[in-house]
């Protein structure tokens, strides 16, 4: 088993509310009355066990976690969870106000893209001005110089001011040289998710070529799952500065998804009095059901998905059915499906169908039920009455952008060499 | 920061203590091709895309020069002594402008560079030095024309040469100066990243301090009641000294010198200590 390279031991973090840093010197007067003056606590700027008061939050609540070498991590957790607090602290910007953080080793952090640069200056002074900032020697960057240029692609602009650039350009130019960085730990926060496609591609190719190739440490921040998913082994899942569950990446991201979900997937009305509806109709139950095997009933594109509903009829020997209407979030219909007609009386009347898996592309959808008499005139229209969202999952790939398209099909694709190329033929 | 620890080999540890003696010397020199690289920067940034380049470092001098020479000596008539007035002034130019150029862009630190120190670690003192440093390869470059005219002047007019012994101490004396601008930078950064107003009143400061240094006049013209006062000043005597290394003319005692000395220390030990104490909270309030 490899050694602990970052020891993290009961890190909290309190930031005071409000005006800070705008001159605030009533406030630090104040601090200096109760803390020098009357010996009491402070609240923020105390060196010695700041209590958090109703002034201050609590960013980072007692985090504890150990990181072995060669290991790499994710962090993953919703906004404002703590994550770049703690990389922060880590890369040593900012200090941690309880606990303590140790460590061997150098240490790069790339909480943005082309840190240091400047639009002024040449792409060949932004890569060493830049370099030495993230902790290379000049040694280093001469050494790498050409390969830095040759990855980014851009030789031919490489004594041009960074400000006649395309961002594209500047964005290759600064992940090249972050791309180039060999410190003993590196912590890398949500940079993929500027540039397009194929830039992030890029960039997630080269992080998994340093994870698996060199040994590396890596701390990763990233919203995007599938990436934490396919380069991390282990991760931390923050929620309001608590580490709520740390382990392996595939436990923890199910866990987080599962709860960060928006999934509305069940809605129940005892009585009709309350429930959705008109005078004709009135919606009973309606229900999603993720139909896999995981506990956590995690929907992403391989789950099929059984929605089924009830409504109370209070028309009379009529003929009415249902339709159902799937939306994305931008309000795109995917399709609609109806039912047949069915002549029927006053009562309850229950609808079932399966969406299948395979089916949908990843992102947020809705679903509207429609309640129509003769196939043609609307009794009632239950707009957006489940919503849920479909996690990406893909296998074995170096490809971790967004696939695009409403719907994901896989059906059937003929793929074949109907000739080879031979000596003679052709 | 970068204690190690006995019990454990860990490299380094973090906590919420900061030090006010802990001065990093180490990582600084750690650094050391990142500190070379902004005084490029600096000279880059200031005469690219500029028709005459570097040479504004000269041209600015002789352009508030000839602005002195009219008002303060023609005009209104501050004797200079037996100095011409161009060399006179000149010295005097070249060491505020020195002073002065230092203290107002260093304690702009944490205000120009907020954005870089919210996302990357490297010893913020950095770049106060690199800031200092260039401004010393600029008054380097204004002292060879000061050589050079000093030099016509001898050969032109047959100005007697008055440099003397007290040309060792020069190097000193600006040094001293330096560290004057680079100590009440240093706490003035730390102030005006709390108290945005503070740059105003930088910025008036440095303004007025001018009137009570000796630049655009000697020390042996102010009256003697208020010598004591204008000797309060620690950069009057150090300003003197340097007219007096070069021109052979410059008024100061030892026990002048000594308090020079003893308050520009003061102010250094002073302004690391506040420097290194708050510099890493400064990052939350920022």
């Amino acid at each position: 088993m490899s050694e602990t390279i970052i020891q993290i031991e009961n890190v909290s973090k309190y930031y005071r509310l409000g005006t800070i840093g705008t001159g605030s010197f009533r406030q630090d007067l104040q601090r200096w009355w109760t803390t020098r003056v009357r010996r009491r606590e402070d609240s923020f700027f105390g060196d010695n066990t700041p209590l958090p008061s109703s002034s201050a939050i609590l960013a980072l609540d007692d985090v504890s976690f150990d990181i072995r070498q060669g290991e790499v991590w994710g962090l993953v957790g919703a906004n404002g969870a703590g994550k770049s607090t703690l990389l922060k602290i880590i890369s040593r910007i900012t200090r941690p106000s309880q606990g303590v953080i140790r460590g061997k080793g150098t240490i790069s952090s790339l909480l943005e893209v082309g840190t240091g640069f400047h639009m002024e200056l040449t792409g060949r002074e932004n890569i060493y001005i830049s370099g030495n900032m993230l902790g290379m020697s000049k040694a280093d960057i001469q050494h790498k110089f050409d390969e830095i240029v040759a990855f980014s692609g851009i030789e031919r602009f490489i004594d041009t001011p960074a400000k006649r650039y395309s961002s594209g350009m500047y964005m290759r130019l600064a992940f090249a040289v972050a791309a180039h960085l060999e410190p003993d730990i590196l912590i890398v926060d949500e940079v993929l998710a500027v540039g397009d496609a194929s830039f992030q591609k890029k960039c997630l190719g080269k992080m998994q070529e340093v994870a698996q190739d060199k040994g590396r440490t890596i701390l990763f921040v990233s919203h995007n799952m599938q990436a934490v998913n396919n380069l991390c082994q282990k991760s931390v899942w923050l929620e309001h500065g608590r580490v709520r569950e740390l382990g392996e990446t595939r436990t923890v991201v199910t866990n987080f998804l599962a709860t960060y979900q928006q999934n509305t997937l069940q809605k129940t009305w005892d009585t009709p009095e309350n429930a959705p509806g008109n005078q004709q109709v009135r919606f009973r139950s309606i229900e999603l059901i993720p139909e896999s095997d995981d506990p956590q009933r995690l929907i992403n594109v391989t789950t099929p998905l059984r929605v089924s509903f009830s409504i109370w009829n209070f028309e009379p020997e009529t003929w009415i059915n249902a339709s159902l209407q799937l939306y994305t979030n931008l309000g795109e219909c995917v399709f609609e499906l109806p039912t047949a007609s069915l002549y029927c009386a006053k009562g309850v009347l229950e609808g079932a169908c399966t969406i299948p898996g395979h089916f949908l592309n990843d992102g947020v959808y809705y679903l509207s039920i429609r309640i129509l008499k003769d196939a043609s005139s609307v009794l009632f229209d239950f707009q957006q009455c489940l919503s849920f969202e479909v996690e990406d999952y893909r296998e074995n790939t170096a490809w971790f952008g967004k696939w695009p398209g409403v719907i994901r099909p896989t059906f059937p694709f003929a793929w074949r060499q109907v000739a080879t190329e031979t000596a003679h033929s052709l | 920061m970068e204690q190690v620890s006995k019990a454990t080999e860990w490299g380094w540890e973090l906590n919420s203590q900061t030090s006010w003696w802990d001065w990093k010397v180490k990582e600084l020199w750690e650094y050391r091709n990142l500190w070379l690289r902004l005084i490029r920067k600096d000279f880059l940034l200031n005469y690219q895309q500029t028709l005459l380049g570097p040479l504004w470092i000269l041209f600015q001098p002789i352009l508030t020069l000839v602005t002195y020479i009219l008002v303060f000596n023609k005009l209104i008539g501050i004797s200079t002594g037996n100095v011409p007035p161009v060399l006179f002034y000149l010295i005097g130019i070249a060491l505020w402008t020195f002073f002065s150029e230092s203290f107002i862009a260093i304690s702009f630190t944490f205000i120009h560079y907020e954005r870089i120190f919210q996302k990357v670690y490297f010893p913020r003192l950095i770049i106060p030095l690199s800031i200092l440093s260039a401004n010393v390869i600029r008054l380097l470059l204004q002292l060879s024309l000061l050589t050079i005219i000093t030099v016509g002047y001898w050969l032109l007019y047959r100005n007697p040469v008055m440099m003397n012994s007290w040309m060792l101490a020069l190097p000193i004396a600006i040094l001293l100066i330096g560290v004057n601008g680079l100590s009440t930078g240093l706490l003035f950064a730390v102030l005006t990243a709390h108290y945005r107003d503070l740059t105003n009143v930088a910025s008036i400061g440095i303004r007025l301090m001018m009137f009570v240094t000796p630049v655009i006049y000697p020390m042996a013209v102010v009256p003697e009641r208020f010598r004591q006062v204008a000797a309060l000043n620690p950069l009057s005597p150090l300003f003197e000294v340097c007219r007096f290394a070069l021109f052979g003319e410059g008024t100061f005692t030892p026990t002048q010198l000594a308090y020079s000395l003893f308050v520009t220390l003061l102010l250094f030990v002073g302004s690391m200590m506040l420097f290194h104490k708050r510099v890493d909270k400064l990052m939350d309030v920022i």
